[in-house]
């Protein structure tokens, strides 16, 4: 305690010279709890950023275009700050990669990662998480291990592709982890036949600034352009497999589309178990993610937990669901507001986009012909699929005959690129403005899509703060210094505001006022945006 | 407590200014320990204390938010449901009013379909001891959030509260299957130990653990593990997992109070009362009233142990005066230390709202302490009726046997007493060996 009882008594006396007002305020501070340990109080709010899906990425790996990459992540605004904070994985769940390849909402191939802990500090006497340099993987200054089984499961059952092998440790910082890219390479597997998979940590390759929701009311555009990501970490499963491993009937040339998304499972708990003894449970999902900002952009808060607690093929099931990609919220306000006329409804460009995908023949939910006449990315379009049995649902869906890009834009199939978001997404793909533009119709009258010109400059972060690799695992190393260390403000790629928002020539730029209003409206559709999306360490409420 | 002191309730004038005294050392102390847990001790290579925790960041960042778009409705209510978690953290009840005008701001806003301020409301209505209050915003907010978790921790804690144990069990388990997580394996925990099984208890609370994320959070499974093993007994363990909690979070009171009446089991007297002391100055809660005054008059000092039951007394008049409904803590104390026939006004009060075993057990005591030892056993079997392995219920109930003559069941009640726990209470752990031993000689 810094202040002595005499400092206290001291303090006491002068304040009762104070006066009886002063004790009016104190007696109004103390009921309420007039005995707190009278019932046991619980938390209520927790957080679980361990099993909080971020983001998920799927495309055609630029260097293997036999193969397809599938990224997904958690833990988001994991700082590198050192000491004894680490990011682990969670014991006792299951984090799924999902991919339905023949469009019934099911998933056809899932992988799945199973955690365990080798947890060696109260055999070492302290709480660190490692007591000097970690130079490898089974380094024995490392004193926090995770380990992991990786599981392919089919409708043929359950394979073991990897037993029980280590996974990359958190990047503790420059003096404890000198050289990660050395971690990561031991922490790379092969698996199966021309497939390979790290899991560890890596850069957040989200980019967005966050800002541009709450610097709207100022309408002051000459902060926005900065990626309020930078700095921070995530931890990532990255997977590449042949495309043949997950097309439907192994056939990636007839059967080119698939459909990705991520969940996470934990282990519930049986309080008056039938059998055993033993209160074990079965695992529910409490986390998933397909679409990038589909929880923040398209669901009203309402509907948030519902939607990470279902499956895919009950989406189309729950009409509020459906009534929210038909006729978003956002569009509606932002033509309220703004006068930004919103497209007409039924958004059918919508549904294609985030339950059905692309394609001419692409099942509307009204029946009515599908608005986008392009053969992109449903998989309706593989020759295999019986398209009577196709069930709309919410995920990524990639075209895998669609090579990759050889100049890659940010914009992807809004820019004309037809390998990037929607067409699967890549970890370049600027998804916070392509999303934008999608709500706001860019899409609706079909393809070539047409920018929505008050909106072109988006959230004016472009890139990535860092660099992605041109193998695998693509993702940047993770950082290692502080989040307001100074080296944070050095992007290696260039500041993001001075890339023009678009490469169409001659794009009017859009006043701040309306670029900050449109932000405001969409923050007002969305909810506190940073809550939303990384609602399990930042907002530990539901939402 | 009524504002009808009754014939023999005396209110001193002197009391009042304890009383004022009291109120004034509570601000002071909820200002020192700002202090504290602010300033990073030296020569600490972590300190975990200094850090500003997810719940501070995101209360920061919502007052923030809301400060340029005022009518975000569930923002609002987040923030309102935030108070509460924060008065549950901090102790400091000034956070109920924060959370009641942001949770009715959110409704203002949003009147209808308003499932998050639903569930703030439950929440804080709990957290005032207004479990019925809760329950109807519980069930209303079910209906409009059906697989949002929060739910149904507020309806499992109401219905906990109000006695209602197969639909607690029920809610506990719908809350389990749709969020696997550390509100859900605590609530599992507490359900399981109120049934009587104890190992399945700490195995849930072992879960709350590995996924505990936040210092509080782990705090708060680190005191409750240590209670399971301290109303067990094994005292040794008690203290471990105490002090693992304490090194995650310093200044957590509960955990401090773990650590002092460990030094009294363990025999360092002085030691439990200097942390008992210390606990009273920076959060001046009845319960840790009533344990130090017991302390002081088990350690033979029946003067100061008197001054804190008076405090005590003041301390509950104080909340009464405020509207405060929590009348079981109320009434045991005066079953204790007060006046009896006010023990059993209070007990009765509290039993009319909720028929609970908590409020089984307050009325069986003060039905015993008025010499009503029939009447009082159906409520000591009551509170037995789930099977809590609770050793001051045991010894309730113990007592109330023996005043009746039933002297085997007597014995066997108060010997479960004392193999649960032989610390379980200063002053009526040595009662309880006296009668067993006056029962055995009396054979």
């Amino acid at each position: 305690m810094s202040k002595s009882p005499r400092t206290r008594r001291r303090a006491a006396t002068a304040m009762i010279a104070a006066g009886a007002t002063l004790a009016t305020t104190a007696l109004a501070l103390l009921p309420g709890t007039a005995s707190a340990s009278s019932h046991r109080e619980a938390p209520l709010i927790s957080t679980m950023p361990l099993v909080d899906n971020t983001d998920v990425y799927s495309f055609v790996s630029p260097d293997k275009p036999d193969t397809v990459t599938l990224i997904a992540n958690w833990f988001p605004f994991s700082e590198p700050n050192g000491g004894p904070n680490f990011y682990q994985w969670q014991d006792n769940a299951h984090y799924d990669i999902n991919i339905d390849a023949d469009g019934d909402a099911v998933a056809d191939t899932t992988y799945r990662w199973d955690f365990r802990t080798d947890d060696r500090r109260v055999e070492a006497e302290t709480i660190l998480y490692n007591v000097g340099p970690i130079e490898s993987l089974d380094d024995p200054d490392l004193l926090f291990r995770q380990f992991y089984t990786l599981t392919k499961i089919t409708a043929n059952g359950e394979e073991v592709l990897l037993q029980d092998v280590q996974v990359a440790p958190s990047n503790t910082g420059p003096a404890s982890v000198p050289d990660y890219g050395v971690l990561r390479e031991q922490a790379t597997y092969e698996v199966g036949k021309g497939g390979q998979t790290f899991t560890g940590q890596a850069e957040d390759p989200f980019f967005i600034d966050l800002r541009v929701f709450d610097l709207l009311y100022g309408g002051n555009l000459s902060e926005v352009g900065q990626d309020t990501l930078a700095g921070y970490n995530v931890n990532t499963i990255t997977l590449q497999v042949p495309i043949s491993e997950v097309a439907l009937n192994g056939n990636g040339k007839a059967n080119p589309v698939i459909g990705v998304w991520s969940d996470t499972e934990m282990r519930s708990l049986q309080l008056q178990p039938t059998g055993g003894a033993e209160p074990v449970g079965d695992f529910v999902q409490v986390s998933r993610l397909g679409n990038p900002l589909v929880n923040e952009l398209v669901l009203p808060v309402g509907l948030k937990d519902a939607f990470n607690a279902i499956t895919p093929d009950v989406d189309a099931t729950i009409p509020a669901v459906i009534e929210q990609v038909t006729d978003p919220d956002l569009a509606q306000r932002i033509e309220a507001i703004y006068g930004i006329p919103a497209p007409a409804t039924p958004r059918n460009d919508l549904v294609a986009i985030f339950l059905t995908g692309i394609a001419n023949n692409a099942p509307t939910l009204d029946g009515s012909p599908a608005p986008i006449q392009a053969d992109l990315n449903s998989q309706v379009l593989n020759a295999d699929v019986d398209p009577a049995k196709f069930v709309p649902s919410e995920m990524q869906r990639l075209n895998t005959a669609v090579p990759p890009s050889e100049e890659p834009n940010r914009l992807g199939v809004l820019g004309g690129d037809l390998q990037g978001f929607p067409n699967g997404r890549r970890l370049a793909d600027d998804v916070v403005d392509i999303d934008l533009q999608a709500l706001e119709g860019a899409f609706a009258g079909g393809l070539p899509p047409v920018i929505i010109e008050p909106l072109a400059a988006g959230d004016a972060v472009d890139t990535n703060d860092k660099k992605f690799g041109d193998a695998f695992p693509y993702v940047a190393l993770p950082n290692n210094v502080s989040v307001n260390d100074p080296a944070n403000t050095q992007p290696d790629t260039g500041p993001a505001s001075v890339v023009p928002p678009l490469n169409t020539p001659g794009t009017n730029l859009p006043t701040p006022s309306v670029v900050t209003g449109i932000a405001a409206v969409a923050l007002l559709g969305a909810g506190f945006f940073v809550i939303a999306r990384r609602r399990e360490t930042v907002a530990p409420i539901s939402s | 407590m009524t504002g009808d002191p009754g014939p023999r309730s005396r209110v001193p004038v002197l009391l009042v200014v304890i009383g004022l005294l009291l109120a004034v050392f509570a601000v002071v102390g909820y200002l020192g320990s700002r202090d504290d847990t602010a300033a990073p001790s030296a020569g600490t290579a972590a300190e975990p204390a200094a850090r500003a925790s997810a719940l501070d960041t995101f209360i920061y960042g919502a007052q923030e938010s809301l400060r340029r778009k005022s009518e975000d409705a569930p923002l609002w209510a987040q923030l309102g449901a935030a108070y509460v978690e924060q008065a549950r953290i901090t102790g400091d009840p000034s956070y109920y009013a924060r959370s009641q005008g942001a949770l009715e701001r959110s409704l203002e806003i949003t009147p209808e379909g308003n499932g998050e301020a639903l569930i703030g409301l439950g929440q804080l209505a709990n957290a005032r001891h207004d479990f019925a209050a809760a329950r109807a915003f519980g069930e209303q907010a079910r209906t409009l959030r059906p697989y949002t978790a929060e739910v149904y921790g507020v309806l499992a804690d109401a219905y906990t509260q109000l006695g209602d144990a197969e639909a607690a069990t029920a809610t506990v388990q719908s809350m389990l299957d749709l969020r696997p997580g550390l509100a859900a394996f605590t609530r599992a925990s507490y359900d399981l130990e109120l049934n009587g099984r104890r190992d399945d208890a700490r195995m849930a609370l072992e879960r709350a653990l590995a996924v505990a994320s936040s210092l509080d959070d782990q705090a708060f499974c680190r005191y409750y593990l240590g209670e399971l093993a301290w109303n067990g007994g094994a005292v040794d363990e008690a203290s471990e997992q105490y002090e693992q909690g304490l090194q995650a979070a310093p200044q957590n009171v509960a955990l401090l109070q773990g650590r002092a009446k460990v030094a009294y089991a363990q025999g360092r007297v002085d030691e439990a009362i200097a942390g008992f002391q210390a606990i009273t100055t920076r959060s001046p809660l009845p319960q840790y009233l009533l344990e130090y005054g017991e302390l002081l008059e088990a350690a033979g000092r029946p003067d100061e142990a008197a001054s804190q039951y008076e405090v005590l007394a003041v301390q509950q008049q104080l909340y009464a005066a405020q509207g405060s409904t929590d009348d079981q803590v109320a009434a045991l104390v005066a079953a204790d230390h007060g006046d009896p026939g006010e023990a059993l006004t209070l007990a009765q009060a509290e039993w009319d709202r909720r028929q609970s075993v908590f409020s089984a057990d307050a009325l069986s005591w003060a039905l015993h302490v008025n010499g009503r030892d029939a009447e009082a056993l159906t409520y000591a079997e009551r509170a037995a009726s789930l099977g809590w392995a609770n050793p001051t219920y045991s010894f309730h109930r113990g007592m109330i046997l023996a005043a009746l003559g039933r002297r085997d069941d007597a014995l066997a009640a108060l010997n479960e007493a004392l193999t649960l726990n032989p610390h379980f209470n200063p002053l009526q752990a040595p009662v309880a060996r006296a009668t067993i031993a006056d029962l055995e000689s009396n054979s």
